[in-house]
């Protein structure tokens, strides 16, 4: 589980060592705050979301939270390990590359994990509608993309950095 | 034209709809090229995602066994037990031995170690050898004469294949290492034990062969490194079939090699498009 908990971390924060260092620090959380772990909850859910909280517990701590959680192109591109299997899809890591952190993780938990709706909400604590209009409006931009037609409005994509239950704690 | 919308078509590829629906979806994508034609561009945008996902994976997976092989003087978790773990044991020890597993120095003194921590033997010493280790003494008496004098062409890739999936019992993979400096060489059938093993060779522009191991069974789908004397190995499974990429050259580019491999798609099995020419006598005699 540790490679997929360490490319979970990279997608989110997009670089290579910034993965493994919130990783790190997420599972000493997760072992110091293991009483919250609930029975019967699968086992990667929680880590992953545990990790997206560590996340979103850090990033509040910046006075520009905004502009803290945007990824550079070139270090996201490095995540594909291109050097060693010579597979790197540019078009797509470039499309990853400029999505929000949130949309990012949402391709990543149903495309890349395999998770449905309901899972991947409880990881990044939204609704599954949410998920779906996310997977909707992002599948089409890409597919847009990739096929040439003309991209989808960039407001289309912009999303909070905070889960809609913190928002008015906030 | 149908109208149909992007929130139903993505339901669609994701199979996410009724049967009901989907059976609806399916009569107008028969009927009209344009919904057909953007079902395909969906499908297309949600495989590159697919693909792009599982490189990054390989490379993080890569780096765990990267990390873990070479730690004779330390803690030696296998990836396959820390796996195990997480499913039968508490969550404490299972991030434990996850963390171990992944090569991080924990100070975390106060937490009792997990009994599957096993402390670190020097590694290619065990009691009985597995195959891995027999196929790896056996690579240690080829040489680069062994492979360059008077030996048939097997130009044809898809009936070497079908030949060796014929011998093992099961489809595998015969890698094109072309790009990476090593030229196929020949293909043959070797046996461990009472069972099949199939050896794909390789030279590249020096030094001895690599040699690409497969053998019916399963296994750890995770790439695992070790070191017997000077050959180096690489084994995972995948596909019912157990492979061992041995060679006399650097481990990181053994890992890279097998990381590759791994990542190849495994190919269907064509006919031969030509009569067979035995290519030596072991191919011939299955084994």
């Amino acid at each position: 589980m540790m490679p997929r908990l360490k490319r979970f971390a990279d997608v989110l924060v997009g670089a290579r060592d910034e993965g493994t260092s919130l990783l790190g620090r997420a599972l000493r959380c997760m072992l110091d705050e293991q009483h919250r772990y609930q029975r019967g909850t699968s086992l990667d859910v929680w880590a992953f979301a545990e990790i997206y909280r560590q996340w979103l517990f850090e990033l509040r701590g910046h006075a520009l939270p905004v502009a803290q959680a945007k990824i550079d192109d070139a270090r996201f591109a490095e995540l594909f390990y291109p050097e060693v299997d010579g597979y790197l899809d540019a078009p797509v890591a470039a499309f990853l590359a400029g999505l929000p952190a949130q949309q990012r993780l949402t391709l990543l938990l149903v495309y890349g994990e395999g998770f449905n709706h309901e899972d991947a909400g409880r990881v990044l604590d939204v609704a599954p509608d949410t998920i779906a209009a996310r997977l909707v409006r992002i599948s089409a931009a890409l597919a847009d993309r990739l096929s040439a037609r003309p991209p989808a409005p960039a407001a289309a994509i912009v999303e909070t950095l905070y889960p809609e239950g913190l928002r008015g704690s906030l | 034209m149908t109208e149909l919308s992007d929130e139903l078509l993505v339901a669609y590829v994701d199979g996410q709809l009724a049967r009901k629906q989907t059976r609806a979806v399916e009569k107008v994508l028969d009927q009209d090229d344009v919904i057909a034609a953007r079902v395909d561009a969906l499908k297309h945008a949600h495989a590159r995602l697919e693909a792009a996902f599982e490189a990054i994976l390989a490379g993080e997976e890569m780096d765990v066994s990267a990390v873990s092989a070479p730690a004779p003087d330390g803690i030696v978790i296998e990836w396959r037990t820390a796996k195990m773990a997480l499913a039968a044991i508490g969550i404490v020890a299972a991030l434990l031995l996850a963390i171990a597993g992944y090569g991080w120095p924990l100070s975390l003194p106060s937490i009792m170690a997990p009994p599957q921590v096993e402390t670190g033997a020097p590694q290619g010493v065990s009691e009985a050898p597995g195959w891995q280790e027999q196929m790896a003494r056996a690579h240690a008496l080829l040489s680069r004469d062994s492979l360059e004098v008077g030996l048939e062409s097997q130009a044809n890739r898809d009936f070497v294949t079908l030949q060796l999936a014929q011998i093992l019992g099961v489809n595998l993979k015969l890698p094109n290492l072309q790009p990476q400096g090593f030229r196929f060489v020949r293909a043959q059938a070797l046996r461990s034990g009472n069972e099949p093993v199939t050896q794909i060779l390789y030279l590249g522009s020096r030094g001895g062969p690599l040699a690409l191991y497969a053998k019916k069974g399963e296994g750890d789908d995770t790439l695992t490194a070790e070191q017997y004397g000077s050959i180096g190995t690489v084994t995972w499974a995948e596909g019912g079939v157990a492979y061992l990429l041995a060679g006399d050259v650097e481990d990181t580019v053994l890992m890279r090699l097998a990381t590759k491999v791994k990542l190849e798609p495994l190919l269907p099995l064509r006919a031969a498009s030509r009569p067979f020419t035995p290519v030596n006598g072991a191919l011939n005699s299955g084994g």
